[in-house]
């Protein structure tokens, strides 16, 4: 029995005394790496908080701004009491209303009358109807073209 | 009377600084380190890890997880502590095997070279 431990204890004595300076290389190599590690981890945290603090990561601020103003636009076409009966009232997404007529005065191109642009239409129609009338009058041998563009 | 005011006056001599570093045997890392600065040597392997985490898109990753966080919790309530405790764990694992290789590597020469 004697024998045997005598013979751990040199077997382990010289595994010791004669271990390569590799193994002590290696953990040595393994600490300055991972101070180097953790030094470039401190360098990429302190950059990312001085984006954070400078506001430079604009993706940030825009989708935050976004998605607040989709859940309000939510909340709106949700809200029952915005019906269409409140066309006259309701704001587009540039923050304009719109009144249900057109209330801009300006002259017609083809006539050269003031014009409601509410009623600007139903004036063109006649306006260039009878400009139409007129040519056809003009030029009888086309009634036939005439009576198919007529309506 | 004058015993005690001598008394109150004698203090322990202040303790030497240079008496104390000639007794402590610097630590074999705390040699390497020197030789690692004065070399420039540590330099140059920072800057080598830095390129290689780059390139494989480390940075990007740990960016990423600051970017999450900083908008979770806000802005201006994010400190710098906050981000180091938040990739340190993730950013130790994240490191690919061939970059810790070569710079293990890298340091390994340097202690063969250093003759120690």
């Amino acid at each position: 029995m004697r024998a045997l431990i005598i013979l751990v204890l040199i077997t382990e004595f010289w595994r010791i005394m004669s271990a390569p300076d590799e193994d002590n290389h290696a953990q040595v190599a393994s600490h300055f790496f991972g101070e180097l590690l953790d030094s470039v981890i401190m360098d990429v945290a302190s950059e990312c908080h001085r984006i954070a603090t400078l506001g430079l990561d604009r993706n940030l601020d825009d989708e935050e701004e976004e998605l607040r103003l989709s859940a309000q636009a939510r909340a709106r076409v949700a809200d029952p009491s915005n019906s269409e009966a409140n066309s006259k009232y309701v704001v587009d997404i540039f923050g304009q209303t719109h009144p249900a007529v057109a209330s801009e005065i300006f002259d017609c191109m083809n006539c050269g009358r003031s014009i409601v642009a509410g009623r600007f239409a139903p004036h063109l129609e006649k306006c260039m109807g009878k400009g139409r009338k007129a040519r056809v009058k003009a030029t009888r041998s086309s009634t036939a073209a005439a009576a198919a563009q007529n309506r | 009377m004058n015993d005690s005011r001598r008394a109150s006056i004698k203090r322990p001599p202040t303790p030497d600084a240079e008496e104390e570093d000639e007794d402590r045997e610097p630590t074999l890392e705390e040699i390497i380190n020197i030789k690692l600065i004065e070399s420039g040597e540590k330099e140059r392997l920072k800057e080598l890890l830095r390129e290689r985490l780059n390139e494989c898109g480390w940075k990007d990753e740990m960016k990423s997880l600051c970017r999450s966080f900083t908008r979770k919790k806000g802005r201006n309530n994010v400190t710098v502590d906050d981000l180091v405790h938040l990739i340190t764990p993730k950013g130790r694992a994240a490191v690919p095997d061939p970059v810790k290789a070569e710079l293990l590597q890298r340091i390994r020469s340097f202690l063969h070279s250093t003759a120690l």
